[in-house]
C-alpha cells in the first residue's frame, strides 16, 4: 500500500502491514458506534430496547458516516493533488 | 474483529503470508481482540454509570439506578450489534467501490 522501498518487506513488515489495516477498520468501527449512539439513543435508558425511531436512526446514522467519511477523503486527496504530492487514503 | 477480517479486502493480502506468518498474524489479532473487548467493557461501564447514576445520599445502588443501568447494558448492546452488522455492509459496499475505482 505505501511501498516498503526497493527490497522486499520483511516477514514482521508483512504481518504488521495486514494487522495495521484492520487496525484502522476497527477504529473506524468503534467511532461510528460511539458517534451515532450519541446521536440516536435516548441518554435516560427509559426502555432497555431500541425503539423503532432510534434503530432506523442508527442505520442512516452509519451510511450517513460512511458517505461523510468518502467526501472528506476526496476533498483531502484534491487538495493534496494540488499542493502536490498525494497523501493515499 | 473476525467479522471484519471475513470481508475485508485488503491491499496487503494477506494470502502472501506464510504459515507461520498467519499464526503470528492469528496471535497479534487475538490480543487485540481481548484489548477491544476490555475497552469496550471500561466504556460500557463509563457510560451507564454517568448516565444512570446521581444519587449519593446512600452508598448502594437505588433501585432505580439498578434498573437504569441493566437497560442501559441491553440497549448498548443491542445498539452494538446492529452498528456492526450495518458497518459490515457498508464497509464491504465501500472496499468494492474502491477496487472499482482502481481498475
Amino acid at each position: 500500500m505505501f511501498g516498503f522501498g526497493a527490497r522486499a518487506p520483511t516477514s514482521a513488515e508483512k504481518v504488521a502491514a495486514v494487522e495495521n489495516e484492520l487496525k484502522v477498520v476497527a477504529e473506524m468501527h468503534t467511532r461510528m458506534v460511539k458517534i451515532c449512539s450519541l446521536k440516536c439513543v435516548d441518554k435516560t435508558y427509559r426502555e432497555g430496547e431500541l425503539s423503532k425511531g432510534e434503530a432506523v436512526c442508527l442505520d442512516r446514522c452509519a451510511a450517513k458516516f460512511f458517505e461523510a467519511h468518502a467526501k472528506i477523503s476526496d476533498h483531502l486527496q484534491q487538495q493534496s493533488a494540488q499542493q502536490g504530492g498525494g497523501f493515499g487514503m | 474483529m473476525d467479522s471484519l477480517r471475513a470481508q475485508q479486502n485488503l491491499t496487503s493480502s494477506p494470502n502472501s503470508l506464510t504459515v507461520s506468518e498467519q499464526r503470528e498474524l492469528e496471535q497479534r489479532l487475538q490480543k487485540r481482540q481481548v484489548k477491544e473487548f476490555m475497552s469496550l467493557f471500561g466504556n460500557l461501564v463509563d457510560n451507564c454509570f454517568t448516565a444512570c447514576v446521581d444519587d449519593f445520599t446512600s452508598k448502594a445502588l437505588s433501585g432505580r439506578e439498578g434498573g437504569c443501568i441493566q437497560r442501559c447494558v441491553a440497549k448498548s448492546m443491542t445498539t452494538q450489534t446492529r452498528l456492526s452488522e450495518r458497518f459490515a455492509e457498508l464497509n464491504q459496499a465501500m472496499t468494492a467501490e474502491m477496487q472499482n475505482k482502481r481498475f
